[in-house]
């Protein structure tokens, strides 16, 4: 397998793997190394073949029981955490009744199939304001899952025509921010969809956009190329207010496009979705109709992008109307927040993933986020503009999740403004 | 009953239109039915409650306030009063606590507006009272005179069911007129209190406003910021900080932030009485649903006494469990159910890996948790009865859990420090804690307490010094 000219496939493949003691006798880690390189083979294909096509029901079902008992044997605190809840993983007939893992979790240990000292990488949340929480750390056995699940998404969502185009990235780069999965997956696109043509402009260090943005924009504006802009809410938040009524406005050529990620779910007075988009519009000539909101976090390798550029009927109607979609190998519950028990169609809940990508860790995640099902994928709802907070107590949201929806390493991860 | 409770007590002779229909809010608050409120309406408001105070309630002797004070509180307190049958209607749907505790809200409230109590803070906070009716003489020569600002804006932002109530009624026992915004949990006291307070004494009538909107009306709260001689503020950090840069620079302001409380358990409390120590532990919690800013959100528990903190972190689950029956939890957020699961998952996790970690909780059924945490730090809870207990050697290294929160700081509880009481409040003073107090008197501070630090009158009021020789 590994000679299949993967790129990056890392340490552990590497002859690492441990010898196998007498001979007809596996030993566990093995049998585990076995499984995944199969189980990873088949999702490789599976993502090979795009976000297009459709995975039955069936199928799906059937891949992800396989995955969720693999990892129940693989990563033990997982398969404590499901036997607990007095969950028999051999006896689970349908993947919406594993044990989804809350994403907090990744804040308590390392959750990886095999030896956590040979992940290809660590991602980690964004720090917190008060600084005072752990942060959460996605170890991340096999990169090949990331880059197979995120490449043909992002093609199809970000550049439905086919052709790719500069991207400038609101982002430190992945050399700056190692363990940021956001900058990791925009250092991918840039070489992969982009043929290397844009760059990195924010300098974690100084906490501002660089000097050579404006000069990037410019020189679109000038060659009349379209390019894709990509950032957090924070960071476009912090170009508005430096842009906007000055000289540094630019109109990009059409067909221009933004990718914006996060941050308008927490707090009440931060700017409402259609101020930043109308902002945008303003600061980068790019109506709302062409920017798309993704939907990360960092504890998972596929993404969520609103299918806005895909199709022109899909362009028209009103933010709130927008939905994000699942690729085939992902797919959504939503729970009531209680009981977590899954609700019919259309009613809000509490999301929860299962992410085959996510073959190296856990799949089947609980996150904290509220949305409701709708046809072809899933609506996100933050807490409601101008909602009061519920008391005089201080409460842990204040601090902890200023971020809105992404909690991936990111500028601005932490904080609203 | 209506189906709405009106979220207004307006001064008398007022009128504004009944917003028909919602105002194209997105969260429309439930069970209030609202006035169609412009920015003029403010100005036109302040401008009556200052005329309303210059004509009747600057000159009411404090006495005559404070019986009238009195005389609703016991109409509250009577069963078959009107009055106190609408609060008892009102209060749980609308702050979002079950009836039971709205009950017990109610007449922890009310007390504090009786006659004993009043007085008790008068003296605590002028030691004679009438100073705030004329010039009284100073033990020293000379004289002097202390009168609220003429119109106090109140603005609460939340659910804690009293906030805005307490507030009122201090502004009107300095003599200042009232234009209070409560937070959309707490519309009913204050308005009932405004129509109990206006039908006992008509100089109180014109002086007192109370009137919901949502916070998304920055118009409306921004004018109110304008119109104002002093801005009483109840809020988090971006509420304070909005409404301090909103502020003109002559207008007076009083915030009080949002906090964290936290209980501390030494080993004196972990003896026979340890069981009653996990009740009192459980029940400062269970108040206002963990809402309050004295509520505790972490209890930081000694080692080495007849319980150890892990068990006392059992009998506090038990405890929880036990009021979850006769203290029902109100309709919980989506948002805190989320979290609140994110916690014990985790939590769960933790105690898998042998962390020493051990975690209770009520399930799908009640939200309240126990994280029992060896090594863990402070942080704020989620809320809705979610606490974690820390084990420490001595009470003494509990302070310094706590310090990097000083900001947050007010309420601490305290169990069974014995003989180093003195020590460790000293140590808690010097942090910033502003209350320490026994774990089953966290949620009711006294009338006269130094609220934040300060006299909760004195905050209020401007002293005219008249020195002799004139």
């Amino acid at each position: 397998m590994e000679g299949r000219g993967l790129r990056g496939t890392g340490t552990v493949e590497k002859g690492k793997r441990p010898a196998a003691g007498a001979e007809g006798v596996r030993s566990p880690t093995v049998e585990v190394e076995e499984t995944f390189t199969a189980l990873r083979g088949r999702l490789l294909e599976l993502m090979r073949r795009g976000v297009e096509s459709p995975l039955s029901d069936r199928a799906f079902g059937d891949l992800a029981l396989e995955v969720f008992r693999f990892q129940c044997r693989a990563v033990p605190a997982y398969g404590r955490f499901v036997a607990r809840r007095g969950v028999d993983p051999e006896a689970v007939q349908r993947w919406e009744d594993i044990p989804f893992l809350p994403t907090r979790a990744f804040k308590v240990a390392p959750l990886m199939v095999g030896d956590p000292r040979h992940a290809e990488a660590v991602f980690r949340t964004s720090g917190t304001t008060s600084g005072l929480e752990r942060r959460g750390e996605h170890y991340v056995r096999d990169l090949s899952l990331y880059r197979h699940s995120l490449l043909p998404n992002f093609q199809a969502h970000m550049f439905p025509e086919g052709e790719g185009m500069p991207v400038h990235s609101l982002l430190p780069s992945p050399l700056e921010a190692p363990d940021s999965s956001l900058s990791y997956m925009m250092g991918e696109v840039l070489r992969e969809l982009a043929g290397g043509q844009g760059g990195f402009y924010w300098d974690p260090r100084r906490g501002k956009v660089r000097e050579g943005f404006l000069e990037a924009l410019r020189g679109a504006e000038a060659a009349g190329r379209p390019v894709l802009v990509v950032g957090t809410a924070f960071a476009f938040v912090w170009w508005l207010e430096e842009a906007l009524g000055s000289d540094k406005v630019v109109s990009l050529p059409p067909g221009s496009r933004i990718l914006e990620t996060g941050g308008y779910k927490g707090r009440s007075r931060a700017l409402s979705r259609e101020e930043l988009y109308r902002g945008l519009e303003a600061a980068f000539g790019v109506p709302p109709c062409r920017v798309v909101n993704e939907y990360g976090m960092t504890e998972m390798l596929s993404q969520f992008y609103e299918p806005v550029l895909r199709t022109a009927e899909e362009r028209e109607g009103p933010l709130s109307a927008r939905y994000h979609r699942p690729p085939p190998w992902v797919r959504t519950l939503v729970l009531e927040p209680s009981t977590l028990k899954p609700l019919p169609a259309g009613e809000v809940g509490v999301l929860a993933h299962m992410d085959l990508a996510n073959l190296g860790s856990v799949s089947g995640l609980l996150t904290e986020d509220l949305g409701r099902a709708v046809s072809g994928g899933f609506q996100l709802l933050g807490r409601s503009p101008g909602a009061e907070p519920r008391g005089c107590s201080l409460a842990m949201e204040a601090f902890l999740e200023a971020g809105g929806h992404r909690r991936r390493s990111s500028p601005g991860g932490g904080s609203a403004r | 009953m209506a189906s709405l409770f009106s979220s207004w007590q307006l001064p008398r002779g007022f009128s504004a239109p009944i917003l028909e229909g919602e105002e194209g809010a997105p969260s429309p608050p439930p069970f209030l039915r609202r006035l169609a409120l412009e920015p003029r309406h403010i100005r036109e408001l302040a401008a009556a409650l200052r005329r309303g105070r210059e004509e009747g309630l600057v000159g009411l002797p404090v006495f005559r306030i404070v019986e009238a004070a009195d005389r609703v509180a016991a109409r509250f307190l009577d069963p078959g009063d009107p009055l106190a049958q609408e609060a008892l209607a009102w209060l749980g749907p609308t702050a979002g606590v079950s009836s039971p505790m709205a009950r017990i809200i109610l007449e922890g409230m009310v007390r504090d507006w009786t006659r004993p109590r009043l007085e008790r803070l008068l003296e605590e906070e002028f030691g004679d009272p009438t100073v705030l009716d004329a010039f009284q003489s100073t033990a020293r020569g000379g004289r002097r005179r202390a009168l609220g600002l003429p119109v106090t804006f109140h603005l609460g932002a939340g659910s804690v069911p009293g906030v805005g109530a307490t507030s009122l009624l201090r502004a009107l026992l300095v003599k200042s007129a009232v234009l209070l915004k409560p937070g959309r949990g707490d519309v009913v006291l204050p308005v009932l209190l405004a129509r109990g307070l206006a039908a006992a004494e008509p100089a109180l009538a014109s002086a007192v406003a109370v009137i919901y909107w949502p916070g998304s009306r920055t118009d409306l709260t921004g004018e109110a910021l304008r119109v104002s001689d002093l801005v009483v503020a109840y809020g988090d950090d971006e509420t304070v900080g909005w409404v301090r840069s909103h502020l003109p620079p002559h207008v007076q302001l009083r915030a009080y932030r949002h906090r964290l409380g936290v209980g501390m358990v030494g080993r004196a409390a972990l003896g026979g009485t340890a069981w009653a120590t996990a009740r009192d532990a459980a029940r400062a919690v269970v108040l206002f649903d963990q809402r309050g800013c004295t509520s505790p959100h972490v209890f930081v528990v000694e080692e080495g006494g007849g319980v150890s903190p892990r068990d006392w972190a059992a009998l506090l689950g038990e405890a929880l469990r036990e009021m979850e029956e006769t203290l029902p939890s109100g309709p919980l957020e989506p948002e805190t159910w989320a979290t609140v699961h994110q916690l014990r998952g985790a939590a769960e996790l933790e105690e898998e890996m042998g962390n020493g970690v051990v975690v209770r909780h009520g399930g799908a059924e009640a939200p309240w948790t126990v994280v029992f945490h060896p090594g863990g730090e402070l942080l704020p809870s989620c809320l809705g009865r979610v606490v974690r207990v820390v084990p420490v050697p001595d009470l003494h290294q509990g302070v310094a859990l706590l310090s990097g929160w000083e900001k947050y700081l007010q309420t601490v509880g305290v169990a069974g420090a014995g003989e180093g009481a003195e020590a460790l409040a000293e140590a808690l003073a010097r942090l910033g804690v502003c209350r320490i107090t026994s774990l089953g008197n966290m949620p009711w501070p006294p009338p006269w307490w130094h609220h934040d630090g300060v006299g909760p009158l004195q905050a209020l009021v401007r002293w005219t010094d008249w020195e002799p020789g004139v």
